[in-house]
Parts: structure tokens; C-alpha cells; sequence
């Protein structure tokens, strides 16, 4: 069986792609944007594209029936199976079929593929999450900084300080850390 | 907790997605009690499936994708919608590349400096291609259930020229069709604001027929959201249509126009160049004016007539019941009323006098009461047995 995945996340289609490749025998490839060449030369059986493409349009038409495409495409919905295409709605993947291949091979690719949707989405959270906590850290380090030049503190000192600015605001202590550098440009712009 | 209800509505980078930029921005959701967020999405199919299942509460949309939405199309999830409220008049437009352009002229000089420009230099010119064996022209639009679909197929039918046969109708996503155009891979396509402007701008492209041509306040995008939705949360609906329809009455007074272009102009709304998006706006496209807002049912008639001409639907299919059970002007009356004078008193009346008879470009009459007579007059056309 031939599975193209579209996707205008190249790293997120290498993931489907990869975790593919462990289910039946598969040919697998992967591309950005619909080309209707490779569509053609490839003849995939199954299409699975990523909602966030703008290329679904393009699928959708082919679901017409048109006289000049002699292999119809439906979109993939299990109507045994209620639950399934909400399901694949919200992980942002869409899966589309050569008409007459059976709903029961197709599953298992979207099911990979939804769960590496899921999985790409963690990524990218925990990344954010990492950036922020590195960004917050960073902040910290300054606004220390900046309170043991202009209070004279050590850096136990300002640190304490911080936090119990943090915890008397209810606050996380990079947000007073942020508060307090943001004031301080401004003073620092009055005076100049 | 603050007590507003919390909608995602999502949009497509057009500029008729301005309503819901608008009563998002300028706060009117807000001070109806409605927290929204608007989602960008990146295509049609999308829209529909995320109102479908719910994961966006409402949408900007094509009006015959809402049409055809609860008809349980092989492979979609059914799910019934409404169109409570039309989010624009005219907008789109068929444009087509330099190179063809100069071509249609060589062919017919009349044609192409006509107040109206028909297919009829199209047609010599497929004519003369065909002697050659040159491969056909290829149009696209961007959905097969659109304005845009229906509004070209008709013009190239009127002149004698088969969408299905005489040309290749392709789908590309709106934000691509200007880079076709000018690669090549396209000739033409017919497209909402602002890409027909974009394309003349860029010096690709070069408009034939605007929609306010084609058919002078014809329909083309709507407001949707699904019948479980509307009936489960009527108070959020009717909050969220007078909003709309505020927002697009400000939209459409000139001097917010340069306020609603920055708007437009976001990245995260259309994100496409201020010039263009002023142009489309100062010339074509209405929001709120001359009812725009109604729903109205001839326009749905109208669409479907399209749906059955080209096959998209079968003999079966009850088309007053399918117009009656989308489009609801009676909802559209009820929030409109309630916002006051903002309204014309004329479009919220059931006895107001009815609208002037559909008029398209070519002047064939359409009678609502018998649309499928309609679909089945034509002479190029593929209506099912």
C-alpha cells in the first residue's frame, strides 16, 4: 500500500512518516505542498494531510466526480466507528482514500498518524515551556543583578528578596523579575 | 469568573472574513458577553469539518458549502448547518493572465472592450487552440461548492464554452493562485478579494468580469454554524449575529475603511498588502448596505439550482426544504432588530417589499419557485436524470 503525507511541517511529516513505517507493507513518502505530478506518478492509495494545509481544498475537489479523474477519492471516515473523525479533526489530520479500499487498512495508518500529531504537539509544549523557563531564568538572573548593583545586596540577598516580592504579589517570580526590569528602564529613561 | 461565554469562530484570509476581524477587535463580541477567539484556518474543508465536530463554534464560509454541508456527502461528517446571516455581497472576480489576456484581445477586440466582457473571446480562442492541438486552458477556483465555482462555470457556459469539457477547472488554495497565475500553471481563476487585486497589482494578472458585473449583489460568503449549535446555545447565536451585523455596518462606511485595511492587513487576519486591500473594498464589496445581511432565500435557491445544473446533487433532493432549513433570515431579523436603528427597517420586516428579481449578467430570468426548471434550461450543463 502507497501512503503520501502532506504536510506543510516538514519535521512533523518525517515523524508520521517514520512511525508508518512500521505498520503493514507500506511505501511511504512524504511532501509540503500537493503536486499533482508526483500525485500521479506516485498513484498513492491512501493520502493522510495535515488540516493546517491549504492543500485539503485541493483533495476536496477530487472527491467530485470529474472526467478526468478516473480513481475517485473519498475522504476517510469510519462510520462504524463514531467518534473516530472528530477525533482526527481535532489532531489536525484528515485522511483521503482511493474509492474502494477498505475502511479496516486504513485505520491503523491514521491512527499513527494522529498519534504522532499528538506527540509533535508535546514537542512543541514542552519546547515553549522549556523557552519560557529559560527566558524566566534569564530575567531572574538580570533583575539579581540589578538589585545587588543598586541596593548593595550579595546575590542570596537580592534572590530572597525576589522571591518574597513573588510571594507578598502572589506572583511567579519571573513576572516581578520582568516588572522590575521594566521599571527600571523606565527610570533610568526619566533620568537621562 | 466574568460571565462572557467563550466562541471560537474560525476564518479564512479573504477579505470578507471582515465582519468577525471587526466585532472582534473593535470589542463588539465583547460587549454582547461573548469571549472570542478567531482561528485562522488554512482551508475550506477544515472550516467545515471543525464546525462539524464542534471544534470551533462558528464560521466564516461559503454559502453553498453550508448549503451542502447536511446533504451526507459520501465520507463528510453530516452535519446539518444554518446560515443565519450573509457576510457579504459581490467581492470575487475572474481574472486571468497577461499573456491570455493579450490573447483574447488579438481574438475578438469587441469582446474584450465591452462594458461586460462575456466568454466569447474565450470561446474564439479555444476554438483556434483546439485547430492547433494546443492542451486546454486551466481556471481554478477554490472549492467546488462556491460562488466562485458557479460564477465561472456560468460565465464560460453562457458563452458556449464547457467548464467540464472545453476547459481544466482546477482547486488552489487563494493564497497560491497569484503564484500559479504567474508561473504558468494556471491561465485564470475565479477568486474572492483581496487575490483579484493582488493580481492586477503585481502586473500578473488582469480582471474580466467582477462579481458586482456578473450579478450586481449577488451572494457569496455567510456566517455558519451547525443546527445542534444554534439550538443549543440561542442566546450565544443571537449575541454573536448582532455583533456581526454591527461590525459589518461599520464596515462599510468609507471613513473606517482605512482603519478596517490595517486591520485587514495583519498577519494575522489576511496579511496581504494595505493598496490591495483597499481597492476591493472601495470598489466592490458590500457588508451590511442593501440588506447584505439577510440571508436570502433565492440566493440559496440560486446555488442549489447551480448545485443541480452541474450534478452536484440529484433529482431527489428538495431544494425549498434544503434553502429552508440553512438559510434563516428569520434569525437574522431577530438579532437585527434587536440592535435598532443600525439596521434599515426595510431588510427586517417580513412584509418589506421583496427584492429586486435576481439579475445576472446575461439577463436570463431565475424564478426562485421553480429552480429546477432553472438548473435544467441551460444548454451546457449536466443535470442528473
Amino acid at each position: 500500500m502507497r501512503v503520501l503525507v502532506i504536510d506543510p511541517d516538514p519535521a512533523r511529516a518525517a515523524l508520521v512518516a517514520e512511525g508508518l513505517a512500521g505498520v503493514d507493507p507500506l511505501q511511504v513518502r512524504q511532501a509540503t505542498t500537493f503536486d499533482e505530478r508526483e500525485v500521479l506518478e506516485f498513484a498513492p492509495d491512501v493520502v493522510v494531510i495535515a488540516s493546517d494545509s491549504p492543500d485539503r481544498d485541493i483533495l476536496e475537489s477530487l472527491r467530485e466526480s470529474s472526467v478526468s479523474n478516473p480513481r475517485p477519492v473519498v475522504m476517510f471516515v469510519d462510520r462504524s466507528e463514531p467518534g473516530l473523525a472528530e477525533q482526527a479533526v481535532r489532531a489536525g489530520v484528515a485522511a483521503y482514500i482511493v474509492d474502494g479500499l477498505s475502511p479496516a487498512r486504513v485505520r491503523p495508518i491514521l491512527d499513527v498518524a494522529m498519534s504522532r500529531f499528538a506527540l509533535t504537539q508535546q514537542l512543541r509544549g514542552d519546547l515553549a515551556k522549556a523557552k519560557a523557563d529559560l527566558e524566566s531564568r534569564k530575567t531572574v538572573e538580570r533583575a539579581k543583578g540589578l538589585l545587588m548593583k543598586e541596593r548593595g545586596l550579595d546575590e542570596d540577598g537580592a534572590y530572597r528578596l525576589l522571591r518574597k516580592l513573588a510571594m507578598d504579589k502572589g506572583r511567579p517570580i519571573g513576572a516581578v523579575a520582568a516588572d522590575l526590569l521594566a521599571f527600571a528602564n523606565i527610570l533610568k529613561g526619566d533620568a537621562s | 469568573m466574568s460571565g462572557l461565554a467563550d466562541l471560537t469562530l474560525g476564518f479564512i484570509p479573504l477579505t470578507d472574513c471582515a465582519p468577525l476581524v471587526v466585532a472582534k477587535s473593535l470589542g463588539f463580541f465583547a460587549e454582547e458577553g461573548l469571549e472570542v477567539t478567531l482561528s485562522r484556518e488554512a482551508s475550506w474543508a477544515t472550516i467545515r469539518d471543525k464546525v462539524a465536530v464542534g471544534a470551533l463554534d462558528g464560521a466564516h464560509m461559503l454559502a453553498p458549502m453550508a448549503l451542502a454541508a447536511g446533504l451526507g456527502d459520501d465520507g463528510v461528517v453530516a452535519a446539518p448547518m444554518l446560515a443565519p446571516l450573509a457576510l457579504n455581497l459581490n467581492g470575487s472576480a475572474i481574472t486571468v493572465s497577461t499573456a491570455l489576456a493579450d490573447a483574447l484581445r488579438a481574438v475578438d477586440p469587441e469582446g474584450m472592450a465591452a462594458d461586460t466582457v462575456t466568454a466569447r473571446p474565450l470561446a474564439r480562442l479555444i476554438e483556434a487552440r483546439r485547430g492547433q492541438g494546443a492542451p486546454p486552458l486551466i481556471f481554478a477556483v477554490v472549492f467546488p461548492y462556491s460562488m466562485h465555482s458557479y460564477a465561472l462555470r456560468y460565465w464560460l457556459a453562457q458563452a458556449g464554452v464547457d467548464p467540464d469539457h472545453d476547459v481544466r477547472l482546477v482547486v488552489t488554495p487563494p493564497p497560491r493562485v497569484v503564484a500559479h497565475l504567474q508561473s504558468g500553471g494556471i491561465d485564470g481563476f475565479c477568486v474572492g478579494a483581496p487575490w483579484n487585486a493582488v493580481a492586477v497589482s503585481e502586473g500578473v494578472g488582469e480582471i474580466l468580469i467582477k462579481a458586482s458585473t456578473f450579478w450586481p449583489g449577488g451572494p457569496d460568503k455567510v456566517f455558519g454554524v451547525t443546527e445542534a449549535w444554534a439550538a443549543r446555545r440561542p442566546d450565544d447565536l443571537r449575541a454573536a449575529l448582532r455583533a456581526l451585523i454591527r461590525a459589518s455596518a461599520w464596515a462599510d462606511e468609507p471613513g473606517n475603511h482605512a482603519e478596517l485595511v490595517a486591520l485587514l492587513s495583519r498577519p494575522d487576519h489576511v496579511g496581504a498588502e494595505p493598496e490591495v486591500l483597499a481597492r476591493a473594498l472601495k470598489q466592490e464589496i458590500v457588508f451590511h448596505r442593501d440588506a447584505a445581511g439577510l440571508p436570502r432565500r433565492e440566493h440559496a435557491l440560486w446555488f442549489l439550482s447551480q448545485m443541480v445544473r452541474w450534478g452536484q446533487v440529484g433529482p431527489d433532493l428538495d431544494l425549498e426544504a434544503v434553502a429552508d432549513q440553512v438559510y434563516r433570515p428569520d434569525l437574522f431579523r431577530e438579532a437585527a432588530l434587536s440592535v435598532g436603528p443600525v439596521v434599515e427597517p426595510a431588510m427586517v420586516f417580513a412584509d418589506a417589499p421583496p427584492p429586486p428579481p435576481a439579475a445576472l449578467f446575461d439577463g436570463a430570468p431565475f424564478d426562485p419557485a421553480d429552480s429546477r426548471g432553472y438548473a435544467a434550461g441551460f444548454a451546457i450543463g449536466r443535470v442528473q436524470g
